[in-house]
């Protein structure tokens, strides 16, 4: 019945419902550039999240983990047969996403007859320069972004917008330092979380609103401070474990990617997220 | 597939192909004069090589690296074609980064070594057919194990282990009987030198191997051009300063004139 083409239009719609109920659930991801490279935190339960792709690309990921693992093979493969048969420096977050990533998500996403893979996915680029450095991020449905100094990725394109904003409100986050970046992502972070909650609490009373309707956002878009973000973060970190990964621009070798240790991460949290040790 | 990390049979997939004999070009000379050495001393191993590229009587280049990189833990130096040992040293560099992104933890030492024999026995036919013979010296720093270690090969990729030291290319018999001397009745094992009394031996070494064999690189003082010598440590992989190369030099391998 899907050949007529308002069934398939209908299928689809049903598909993009049924994916984003897939999400509401999953833990926002951030990634930002700081003054010695980028940083990529996020929080997670067993199942890590963010991943080495190649000597200066890091991949942060959304949704269900044997679909995740599947695309960051295709990625690695790609990233290294091409790096051996080309260079190292042909490498791109840009390729990988337009040429390997895109066409994959968006085929799959409109085989209605097939599973689709459920996942959002942000690629983080250290370019040479500071200036070069580069995100794209990709949704379930094969579209994708470019973006500069930061990308976030949330349930919902609104979560994302918000996170975005909150960033932004943060003069100069690229020049700063590890330990203030940390604490920037986190509230990021927080505030994806956040904005996760309470839409999905939201959701509950009104049923499935189309997605127009996001947009109008009153009172209930004021970020909340600080205090409060990081008061959510710390009560996550109970049973969750935070995750952070870093491109070190001046780090040793070629591969720049080096994950954040867990003492490491306890010496860079904000004393609000920190005191009492989560063990 | 991908799926067991194993970069060398992704790209035999793809129709790579490593080690095949060229036929009918009996005659040429391909490069192949070098000398190399890697030997145990306190803190970890030191690797060095002269710099010298040669084909038949012909010098190429004076400033090939021939102590290369395969990741933080490991150094492979080449002695033989180079072309063929510089991509083995490319497949090996992957392969080793492919399997640590893919499995999500570093290939285990023995893990490396067998990549490198599995390469060189691919290489057998290029090897006897004489236009990809590579004899190299592969050292790296064993984590579980906690120690640094050396390890050699013949052409068809036997590999060995050297207990102090291991040289290798066409100026090497001449310092194996020194190193043999000096590690015996010098007045201290090799393996207990500390980082700047090793780094002389190998200067002093590299030098007499120059001084017998044409196809060996000097120091040429003139360009500046010193041996490549590297430090493998717990730490990593630490190349000696070009500068300090030519203080030890000039205080330690030259006599006063």
């Amino acid at each position: 019945m899907y050949e007529e083409p308002y069934r398939w239009v209908e299928a689809v719609g049903n598909r993009r419902q049924y994916l984003d109920e897939q999400f509401t659930k999953g833990a926002p991801v951030v990634a930002l550039a700081y003054a010695d490279g980028i940083l990529m935190l996020t929080v997670s339960r067993g199942t890590p999240k963010l991943y080495e792709i190649y000597d200066r690309i890091a991949l942060g990921g959304m949704g269900h983990p044997a679909d995740l693992e599947k695309l960051r093979f295709s990625l690695l493969e790609m990233a290294h047969v091409e790096g051996f048969n080309r260079s190292p420096s042909d490498v791109t977050g840009a390729r990988l996403m337009k040429y390997g990533l895109a066409p994959t998500i968006k085929q799959a996403f409109e085989e209605i007859y097939k599973a689709p893979f459920i996942v959002k996915i942000l690629l983080a680029e250290l370019g040479l320069k500071p200036e070069r450095d580069m995100f794209l991020t990709i949704n379930y449905d094969g579209t994708f972004e470019e973006s500069r100094r930061w990308a976030a990725l949330g349930a919902t394109s609104a979560v994302q917008a918000r996170m975005g904003r909150y960033l932004e409100s943060q003069p100069g986050f690229s020049q700063a330092p590890l330990a203030q970046a940390v604490e920037i992502a986190l509230c990021a972070w927080a505030v994806g979380s956040l904005a996760q909650i309470s839409r999905e609490a939201s959701d509950g009373e009104s049923s499935s609103m189309p997605a127009s309707a996001e947009q109008p956002e009153g009172a209930g878009a004021v970020v909340p401070d600080k205090a409060v973000l990081l008061a959510h973060v710390r009560q996550i970190v109970t049973e969750k474990s935070l995750e952070g990964v870093l491109l070190e621009r001046n780090g040793p070798g070629a591969s720049k990617y080096r994950a954040l240790r867990p003492d490491e991460l306890d010496v860079l949290l904000p004393p609000a997220v920190n005191t009492p040790s989560p063990t | 597939m991908g799926m067991q990390g194993d970069f060398f049979q992704l790209l035999k997939e793809q129709g790579y192909q490593f080690g095949n004999p060229v036929g009918g070009v009996a005659g040429i000379d391909v490069p192949n004069g070098t000398t190399i050495l890697a030997l145990k001393y306190r803190d970890g191993v030191l690797v060095a090589g002269d710099r010298r590229a040669t084909a038949g009587n012909m010098v190429m280049y004076d400033r090939t690296d021939k102590v290369l990189e395969i990741d933080r833990h490991s150094v492979m130096a080449i002695a033989g074609v180079p072309a063929t040992a510089y991509e083995m040293v490319r497949v090996l560099e992957h392969s080793f980064k492919y399997y640590r992104r893919t499995q999500l933890q570093e290939l285990s030492f023995e893990g490396k070594l067998r990549a490198v024999s599995k390469l060189l026995k691919e290489n057998v036919p290029a090897a006897l057919a004489g236009t990809g013979a590579v004899v190299p010296v592969f050292a790296g720093y064993d984590h579980e194990q906690g120690a640094a270690k050396i390890y050699f090969y013949d052409i068809l990729g036997a590999e060995f282990e050297a207990v102090e030291y291991a040289v290798s290319g066409s100026g090497s018999p001449t310092i194996r009987g020194i190193l043999h001397y000096v590690n015996t009745w010098g007045p201290q094992p090799l393996a207990t030198l500390p980082e700047e009394q090793a780094t002389i031996q190998a200067l002093r070494l590299l030098t007499s191997a120059a001084e017998f064999d044409s196809a060996t690189g000097g120091v040429n003082r003139e360009l500046n051009l010193y041996p490549v010598v590297k430090l493998i440590t717990a730490a990593g992989v630490q190349t000696v300063a070009g500068d300090n190369l030519k203080r030890l030099y000039e205080t330690e391998v030259v006599r006063g004139v």
